[in-house]
C-alpha cells in the first residue's frame, strides 16, 4: 500500500471557493442550527434574569449603604427611673460596639417632637415632662453578632425599651445578605435549569449526528476527540447567550437609571459583563457534558 | 485464533470454538450462511465485540484483555468496509475520505493531498467535494474502500463490500482489494457472492453456525 500513496506530500493545494471543509471532531466546531439558537435565546432569557437580579442587589446594598452610617439606635428610661439612668449609660458604652452614648435631653427631645408634630398643639414643657429618658447610641459595626442583643439586654436590666423599627433598619445588612443568599440559590437554580436546557439541545445534536459518533469510534478516536466538539458547542452557547444577556440590561440599567439616581444609587453593569460571559460558558460547558456522559456507541448485541 | 466462543448479552452464540490461523499478508474469504457468525468475527477483530472464551490474537494483541486504548490503536491499524457503507451522507467524499486521517490528529492542509490520491486510487478524484448521495452505489463503496486504505492499514476488514452491488461493479470492488493486498495488506472479507471466488481466487474458510466448516484454497 505504500506504493499506492508514494508521491504523497505536504502541499498547500488550492481549497476551491465556496468550499469549507468541515471535519468532524477534535477542536472544531460543529455547524450552528435552530436548535442551537433556540437554545441560545432561552439561555441568554434566564441568563438575563440572573443579570437583573444581581443589579437588584447591586442597587439595594448601595442605597442600604448611603443612609446605614446616619443610623442611631434610640433606648428609652422611664422618666421615674432617672437614678438609673447614669448606670445605664455606662453600660451601654461599655458595649464594645457602640461608639458613642448620648444622653438627649428631655427639652431637647420635646422641641424634635414638636416639630415632628407641628400643629398638634402640644406644649413644648408639658411635653418635655411626659416623654422618657432617651440615649442616642452610635454604633462601629452594626454587623456584629451580639450587639444588638447585648444592647436589648442593657436596656432590659433597666426596664428600658429600645428602639426596635430602628434596630431593624440597623439591622437590614443582615436581610441583604440573606436576600444575597436567595439570589446565589435562584441563580443556582437557574444554571442547573440552563445545563439541562443545553444539554438537552446537544443530546438531539448527538442523536442526529450517533453515525458520526459511532463512525469515529469505529476509526479508534480517542473519547475526548469526539466529545469536544460537544463541549465547545455547548461554552458557545452558554457564552455567546452571556453576552447577549449583558447587553439586554442595558436598556434596563438605563431605563432605571434616572428614577435611582435620587436614591443615590448608580447601577454598573460592566460588572457584570464577565461573571455573565464566563458563568454562561461553565454552565454550557456542564450541560455538554450532562449530554455527552452517556453517549454509547454499542455494538455488543445480536 | 483459538477455542474462540462469542455469546451476546442476548444469549445468541455467534460463534463457538473457532480455531483459526490469518497470516499477514493473506487474502481471506468468510463465507457460509447468513447468522453462520462472519459478521461477528469481523467486529471481533477490531474490537466491536470482546470474545466470550478462547484467545483471540490481532495483530499481535490479545483482544480478550486488551484495553480500551489498545483497541483504538488496533482500529487506527485497521480499515473496514462496511456492507451498507456507512458513508456520512452530510459530509463530503473528501470529509468521509480523510476521517481516519483526521482522527489520527491530521491537519486538513495535510489531508488533501493524500484523500485526492486515494480517490485517484478508486477513479474518483473528481468527486473530492461531492456528497455521497450524488454518487451511484459502486461508487459510493469505492469512498467506502478509499476511506479503509486512506490510513494506510496493515489490515482491511470489509463485511460483504459486494453486497449491494451488480456483478461488474463488485468485480470492480474486488479487483481493489486484490491489488490492496498485493501491495501486503491482509484483506479478510465476508461475501456471499460465491461466484467472485472465480475471478478472485483466495483463502476461503467457511462458516457454519459459528463453528469452522472448511478451510481451503480456492484457485
Amino acid at each position: 500500500m505504500q506504493d499506492l500513496l508514494r508521491g504523497t506530500t505536504l502541499s498547500t493545494e488550492v481549497i476551491p471557493d465556496k468550499i469549507n471543509p468541515r471535519l468532524p471532531g477534535g477542536f472544531n466546531l460543529p455547524p450552528f442550527g435552530v436548535h442551537q439558537f433556540l437554545a441560545l435565546i432561552i439561555v441568554c432569557i434566564s441568563l438575563w434574569a440572573v443579570g437583573v437580579l444581581w443589579l437588584a442587589m447591586q442597587g439595594a446594598s448601595q442605597w442600604v449603604g448611603s443612609w446605614q452610617d446616619d443610623i442611631h439606635i434610640h433606648v428609652y428610661l422611664d422618666a421615674e427611673k432617672k437614678d438609673s439612668a447614669k448606670k445605664l449609660e455606662q453600660e451601654l458604652s461599655s458595649i464594645s460596639q457602640v461608639s458613642s452614648v448620648r444622653r438627649i435631653s428631655q427639652e431637647e427631645a420635646a422641641r424634635w417632637m414638636q416639630e415632628w408634630l407641628t400643629g398638634g398643639g402640644l406644649q413644648q414643657q408639658d411635653l418635655a415632662k411626659r416623654l422618657p429618658i432617651t440615649f442616642e447610641l452610635s454604633l462601629t459595626d452594626e454587623r456584629s453578632e451580639f450587639l444588638f442583643s447585648d444592647i436589648r439586654d442593657a436596656a432590659g436590666r433597666f426596664s428600658g425599651k429600645v428602639n426596635e423599627d430602628e434596630m431593624n433598619l440597623a439591622q437590614v445588612h443582615d436581610l441583604l445578605s440573606q436576600a444575597g443568599l436567595l439570589a446565589w440559590f435562584a441563580s443556582l437554580v437557574l444554571a442547573i435549569a440552563m445545563s439541562l436546557i443545553i444539554s438537552n439541545t446537544l443530546r438531539m445534536t448527538l442523536l442526529a449526528r450517533a453515525d458520526e459518533i459511532h463512525l469515529m469510534r469505529l476509526l479508534g478516536a480517542k473519547e475526548w476527540f469526539v466529545r469536544t466538539p460537544f463541549i465547545l458547542e455547548g461554552m458557545v452557547i452558554g457564552a455567546g447567550a452571556g453576552v447577549a444577556a449583558w447587553l439586554l440590561l442595558w436598556p434596563v440599567v438605563l431605563g432605571v437609571s434616572d428614577g435611582l439616581e435620587t436614591m443615590q444609587v448608580d447601577l454598573n453593569a460592566w460588572v457584570l459583563l464577565l461573571p455573565l460571559f464566563f458563568g454562561g460558558g461553565i454552565v454550557g460547558a456542564l450541560g455538554a457534558l450532562i449530554a455527552t456522559a452517556r453517549v454509547v456507541s454499542s455494538e455488543a448485541s445480536a | 485464533m483459538q477455542r474462540l466462543m462469542l455469546r451476546y448479552p442476548s444469549g445468541k452464540t455467534a460463534l463457538s470454538g473457532l480455531t483459526l490461523d490469518i497470516q499477514q499478508g493473506q487474502f481471506v474469504y468468510l463465507v457460509g450462511e447468513s447468522g453462520a457468525g462472519k459478521s461477528s468475527l469481523l467486529k471481533m477483530l477490531y474490537g466491536g465485540v470482546r470474545p466470550s472464551s478462547g484467545l483471540l490474537m490481532a495483530q499481535q494483541i490479545d483482544m480478550r484483555e486488551a484495553s480500551e486504548n489498545r483497541i483504538r490503536d488496533i482500529r487506527r491499524r485497521t480499515g473496514i468496509i462496511f456492507q451498507d457503507h456507512k458513508l456520512l451522507f452530510s459530509r463530503t467524499v473528501f470529509e468521509n475520505v480523510a476521517l481516519p486521517l483526521r482522527v489520527q490528529g491530521w491537519k486538513t492542509e495535510r489531508l488533501i493531498p493524500r484523500v485526492r490520491k486515494v480517490l485517484q486510487y478508486v477513479g474518483l478524484e473528481d468527486r473530492l467535494w461531492s456528497y455521497p448521495e450524488a454518487l451511484s452505489g459502486g461508487e459510493q463503496q469505492r469512498v467506502a474502500i478509499a476511506r479503509a486504505m486512506t490510513a494506510n492499514p496493515a489490515v482491511i476488514l470489509a463485511d460483504e463490500p459486494t453486497g449491494n452491488l451488480d456483478v461488474d461493479t463488485a468485480r470492480r470492488v474486488l479487483d481493489y482489494l486484490m491489488d490492496l493486498n498485493k501491495q501486503g495488506t491482509t484483506v479478510i472479507m465476508a461475501t456471499h457472492d460465491l461466484h467472485l471466488l472465480k475471478s478472485h481466487p483466495g483463502r476461503v474458510v467457511q462458516l457454519h453456525a459459528g463453528s469452522l466448516a472448511g478451510d481451503y484454497i480456492e484457485y
